[in-house]
Parts: C-alpha cells; sequence; structure tokens
C-alpha cells in the first residue's frame, strides 16, 4: 500500500512539475531547444517509473514502532527551530541545544548530553572560526 | 606526455608540505569512517568539502584530501566487520562472513593483517590501473562533442539505475528526482527562473553539499536514532601478524580479487559494494573445496578487502577521464572540482595535469600511510568504538549543521538540509537508493548543456544525438544495463545485497 501511495504521489509530482514547465515563458533569446524539452523528458521518466510502482508495488517496508514517530517530529522540529534561531542565537548556544536534546534520545543523562555538547560546541566553534576562519553566527542578542 | 615524467610531476605536488598533510589527515579520516559504523564515506567527504572551500585550497588539495577519505574508508571498514560483526561500511559486509569467525576462533589478529595488505596490494594496483589506463581513456573521450556526452550521461544514470537498488523503477524515480533538482533555478541559457517558487535563495539552484548532507548525514542519524543502536562497545585487537604462508595462499585470491574489483569499480553504478560481493563469491566459487569459506577463512577476508580498495581507485577513471562520476561519493568529488573552477574531463589531463597525477601521486602514499595506520595503530581506532553514541553521534551532525552553513552562510540551507534529512530517511525506509538523487543533481546540468548545445549544433534535429558510433554503441549499453536486475538477482537471493552507500 505504501508503495502505491508513494508511486500516486510521484506521479502527481511528475504531472506538477510538467505542468509547470509548460507555463515558462521563453524570450527571444533562447537556443532551439529552450528551457522546456529537459523536464519534460524528466517528468516522462519520473511519471511513467511511478505508475509501475502504482501497480507494482514492493511488499511494506517495516515502519519503526508507533513510538518512535513522535521522536521523528521532534528530531525534525527542533532543526527548523534550529535554522530560524541559529543566527539570533548564536551557533554556540543552539548548537548546545540541539546536540544535549539529540544525546538524551540517544539514552543520556540531561547533564551528560549538556557537559558533552557544550565541551564539543565550544570546541569546534573555536576550532572552526579561529582556527580554520570560517565564519558562524556568535549571536545577535550577544552584541 | 610520458607517463613516467608526468608522475613525476606528480610526486611534486603529492610531496608538498600540506598536500602530505592532507593525504595524512584524509586517510586518518577515512579510517576513522571507517570504523564507526553508522557514519558512511559521502557523509565524510560531504562534511570535509566546505572546508576546503573555507581554507581556500588549490583543486589538487581538495581533491587529495577527498579521496584520502574515500579509499581510506575502505581500509578501516573491514576492521569492526572482523572484531564485532558490525560492518563498518557497506562494503565491508561481506568480511563480517569470515572475518568474524576468525576472531572467534581466536585469529583475529591475522585477519586484520590480511584485510590491511590485502587492501594495500589492491589499492597500489588500482593506482597503476588507474595511472595506466586514465590518460589512453582520456585521450579517446577527447573527442566526445555534445551528442556523445549526453549518450554517455544516459548510460552512466541507467548503470547506476540498474545497479544501485532493489527495485529499478524506485532507482529510476530517484534519478529523475535528483535531475528535477538540478533544474531548480536559473535556466542556464535563457536565464529564465525555473522552478524557484519565489525563493530568492533558490535563484542559484539547490546546493549539491547542502542535499548531500541533508540526504546521508541527517537521514543516518534518524536511522541510527530509530535503531537505537548498542552503545559503547570494547574490542580486543590482540597481536596483528601475518604469517608468511597465510600471506602466499592467499596471494592469488589478492590479485585475481583486485583486477576484478577494478573492473567493477569502473563501472557506473557498480561501486565498492558490488565488488566486495562478486569478489567473496567468485573466490569462493573457483577454490571450491579447497577452502574453507563461511567457516573462517583467511581468502574470505582478502577477496572481499582487496576488491573493495580497487573498486576505490577504479571509481576514479570515469570521474577523471570523463567527469561522469559512478557513485555518491565521486558525485561530492566531482561537484566539489566544479566548484574549485575544475571541470573532470578529458581535458583535465591537458588542462590540470597537476590536479590529476597529484591525485595519482597522492594514491600511492595515502595507500602506504593507510598500511601503517592499519597494522600497528588499528588498536587505538578500535578504541574509538568505547565513546557513546550518545556523544559521537550528535557531534557528526554538529559538524554537519556547520558544513552547511558555511556553504553560503546562510540560515535558509538548515532548513533545506532539514527536509532533506526527513526525504532521505523516507527514502531509505521506502528502500529508494539515495545516491542517484545526488549524481542527478551533480550531473543534471551537465546534461541538459550538452543537450541542448547537441540540439543548438544539429538546429533542432533529434538524430544528431544517435549521429556517432560512440553515441550509437552507448545507447545500446545504455538499454542493455537496464536488463542487469535481473542478471543481478541471482548474486542477491544469496542473501547478500549491494547497497548504495559506494
Amino acid at each position: 500500500m505504501t508503495d502505491r501511495i508513494v508511486g500516486a504521489l510521484f506521479f502527481l509530482l511528475a504531472v506538477g512539475y510538467a505542468l509547470e514547465a509548460s507555463r515558462m515563458q521563453v524570450g527571444f533569446l533562447s537556443d532551439p531547444l529552450g528551457p522546456r524539452p529537459f523536464p519534460y523528458i524528466i517528468a516522462v521518466l519520473v511519471g511513467l517509473s511511478a505508475l509501475w510502482l502504482l501497480f507494482k508495488p514492493d511488499p511494506e517496508p517495516d515502519w519503526p514502532p508507533r513510538r518512535f514517530w513522535p521522536v521523528l517530529g521532534l528530531v525534525l522540529l527542533s532543526l527548523v527551530a534550529y535554522a530560524y534561531l541559529i543566527v539570533p542565537l548564536g551557533f554556540i548556544v543552539t548548537t548546545t541545544l540541539e546536540m544535549t536534546l539529540l544525546a538524551v534520545l540517544f539514552g543520556a543523562r540531561w547533564w551528560q548530553g549538556l557537559g558533552g555538547a557544550l565541551a564539543f560546541t565550544l570546541g569546534i566553534y573555536l576550532l572552526f572560526t579561529q582556527g580554520l576562519g570560517v565564519s558562524l553566527p556568535a549571536g545577535r542578542i550577544f552584541g | 606526455m610520458d607517463i613516467l615524467q608526468a608522475l613525476l610531476n606528480g610526486f611534486g605536488v603529492a610531496l608538498e608540505p600540506l598536500n602530505l598533510l592532507l593525504v595524512v589527515l584524509g586517510c586518518l579520516v577515512g579510517t576513522l569512517i571507517g570504523v564507526l559504523p553508522g557514519i558512511g564515506p559521502i557523509s565524510g567527504v560531504a562534511l570535509l568539502v566546505p572546508l576546503t572551500f573555507a581554507l581556500k585550497m588549490p583543486p589538487e588539495s581538495a581533491i587529495i584530501l577527498l579521496a584520502g577519505i574515500y579509499y581510506g574508508a575502505m581500509y578501516g571498514g573491514s576492521t569492526t566487520s572482523i572484531l564485532l560483526n558490525i560492518p563498518g561500511e557497506t562494503s565491508s559486509v561481506v568480511t563480517a562472513l569470515d572475518g568474524h569467525k576468525l576472531a572467534k576462533q581466536g585469529q583475529a589478529g591475522p585477519a586484520l593483517a590480511m584485510a590491511a595488505w590485502g587492501s594495500f596490494i589492491a589499492g597500489t594496483l588500482s593506482v597503476v590501473g588507474l595511472m595506466t589506463l586514465g590518460p589512453l581513456l582520456a585521450q579517446w573521450a577527447i573527442r566526445f562533442g555534445p551528442a556523445e556526452y549526453f549518450a554517455l550521461m544516459v548510460f552512466g544514470f541507467s548503470t547506476l539505475s540498474a545497479l544501485a537498488g532493489k527495485n529499478l523503477f524506485k532507482a529510476l524515480i530517484a534519478t529523475g528526482f535528483g535531475l528535477m533538482l538540478a533544474t531548480v533555478g536559473q535556466d542556464p541559457q535563457s536565464g529564465i527562473s525555473r522552478y524557484t517558487f519565489g525563493f530568492l535563495q533558490l535563484e542559484d539552484g539547490m546546493d549539491f553539499l547542502v542535499v548531500a548532507i541533508g540526504l546521508f548525514a541527517v537521514s543516518e542519524v534518524l536511522m541510527l536514532l530509530e535503531e537505537k543502536t548498542p552503545g559503547a562497545v570494547r574490542a580486543q585487537v590482540g597481536r596483528i601478524y601475518l604469517s608468511l604462508r597465510d600471506f602466499m595462499a592467499s596471494l592469488l585470491t589478492i590479485l585475481r580479487s583486485s583486477v576484478l574489483g577494478f573492473l567493477i569499480g569502473v563501472l557506473p553504478g557498480a561501486g565498492a559494494s558490488i565488488a566486495s560481493f562478486v569478489a567473496y563469491t567468485t573466490e569462493k566459487r573457483l577454490l571450491g573445496a579447497k577452502a574453507r569459506f563461511g567457516e573462517g577463512d583467511l581468502r574470505g577476508v582478502a577477496a572481499p578487502e582487496s576488491a573493495n580498495n580497487a573498486a576505490a581507485g577504479g571509481a576514479m577513471i570515469p570521474l577523471l577521464t570523463l567527469g561522469l562520476p559512478g557513485s555518491g561519493t565521486t558525485a561530492i568529488m566531482l561537484g566539489a572540482l566544479i566548484s574549485l573552477g575544475v571541470t573532470p574531463g578529458p581535458q583535465m589531463f591537458q588542462k590540470n595535469p597537476e590536479v590529476v597525477w597529484g591525485l595519482i601521486a597522492s594514491m600511492y602514499v595515502g595507500n602506504a600511510v593507510l598500511l601503517l595506520l592499519n597494522l600497528p595503530l588499528v588498536g587505538l581506532f578500535v578504541r574509538l568504538l568505547a565513546v557513546p553514541s550518545w556523544f559521537l553521534i550528535p557531534a557528526v551532525l554538529a559538524i554537519s549543521f556547520i558544513g552547511v552553513y558555511a556553504v553560503n552562510n546562510n540560515p535558509f540551507d538548515l532548513l533545506l538540509m532539514a527536509v532533506f534529512g526527513l526525504v532521505g530517511y523516507l527514502m531509505r525506509k521506502l528502500e529508494f537508493p539515495l545516491a542517484p538523487v545526488l549524481l542527478g543533481l551533480v550531473l543534471g546540468y551537465l546534461m541538459e548543456i550538452n543537450l541542448r548545445r547537441a540540439m543548438t549544433i544539429s538546429n533542432g534535429d533529434v538524430g544528431y544525438l544517435f549521429s556517432s558510433p560512440i553515441a550509437i554503441a552507448l545507447w545500446v549499453l545504455a538499454a542493455l544495463s537496464l536488463f542487469a536486475p535481473a542478471l543481478i538477482a541471482r548474486f542477491r537471493k544469496q542473501g547478500l545485497g549491494g547497497d548504495d552507500e559506494l
């Protein structure tokens, strides 16, 4: 069943992708082929393969136990929050928090996780900014 | 140009202090990645590419470092296969069959030594192969026009799709999905924006590193989180030695597996994982009753470990001479070289000899370094396994964040990374191969550009794509390779599957 759903989704993706290509406005300065045919070729490839999947699906994948989904959701949410918070809060704070969360999910005590995360984050922050000249956000709230 | 003279110049590049340091660093990181289960060479290479950008490394230094990680991981992967029955990499899955049996019989030392020597001999032989065949292939390919290139890429994608996953159609979808990602951003010729949906951040296209780190590194972390990997483990190494008698008994196996692995490595899509299990099954059949494969035979370690190292060397041939990577890892190397201003392909042998020959020379050095790292120092690496996973895995993720952020100094990329992390996780669960996505993304631009150049030359006549013997041959090979899965299925029935993390 999963593969049928995935097949249907990829089929819709291919159709949408082709429709979007057909709406492209091409100026006079283009080459003979233009920007549309290559996307059409890809859409046909994906569309046909997706149809095959729709009619000949593989056996069900072994999904994780139900209690894993909230964990997965939490991690993904934290990654999104990380992207939004890294500039205002800075690399050190956000990375320490993210690493701590993951450490706890991997079975550490929170103080173990926090200690390890803080030490490692400080270490790589110094290594990359001072040693290797990579610029990482220091955090707007601190300056 | 004379090969020996070129190689001499190459050693001039490889022995510069910075490059020498990078070979050692690459081999060290590669061995680490190889030893640690869960972190594959693709993630390792992807995580170090931003560093090469940030340090403004010249292209030859960058590729020397990245290649070191790639073949270094092949050495390291055997260690945990043998000691703990946990393959460090997919290319060492077969090594566990006999390797771990040997360890249980108290023969861990000879097994580890055999893996290291086999890897060294095969690695060195594959560099010799690369050195002699590479320039020949480049000379031949220099006449390729856009039609031949387009056909070549179609061939590359069809063999990759045929070999990368269990289900051909899922692999084709993955390839198409990667190509779709490649079309995001400004159209190279007409300048209009495609598929950006108003996001200014997408105008320049999706960065292959962001996609690679999300798709491989982040999804790996999610998989490990689900599996709740057993935490720290301790393993006894013992004395690493190999008697001359054992070595001589395995020498033919090493040599045969080297040649086989090298040839398989050259083929796009069939990388180290497939090479290792084909070599194992071939040797098993060849030796028959003379060997005790599956019960703890040193040749059962020698065959896959030689083959996967030879394959890593072989995989450099299409990358360097044709600009056609055959795996996720080599796709990242291609992307990195392009970003550094060098386009791999037949012209590179003339335009950037320091990159090609510097790399080749560095691989001789690297293989010697790896032998040192893996024989006397293997115990040190094994001790790293005692680092608890609650520290190690978040630490890898933290380095991914730096890698992704450093690409454009833009937090939007971190968002994109999270999205591709989820996509990668779901694809792994549903058994879609991941490498074709990356290859599609990296090669899509070149593929479209060559198609459009061909059509400009022919004024829109599609027949031009099939107008030269080389192009026709490539189209025929591309079509034939789609039947390969039926053949592979026979091997797979024995429970030995290749994986896409090549």
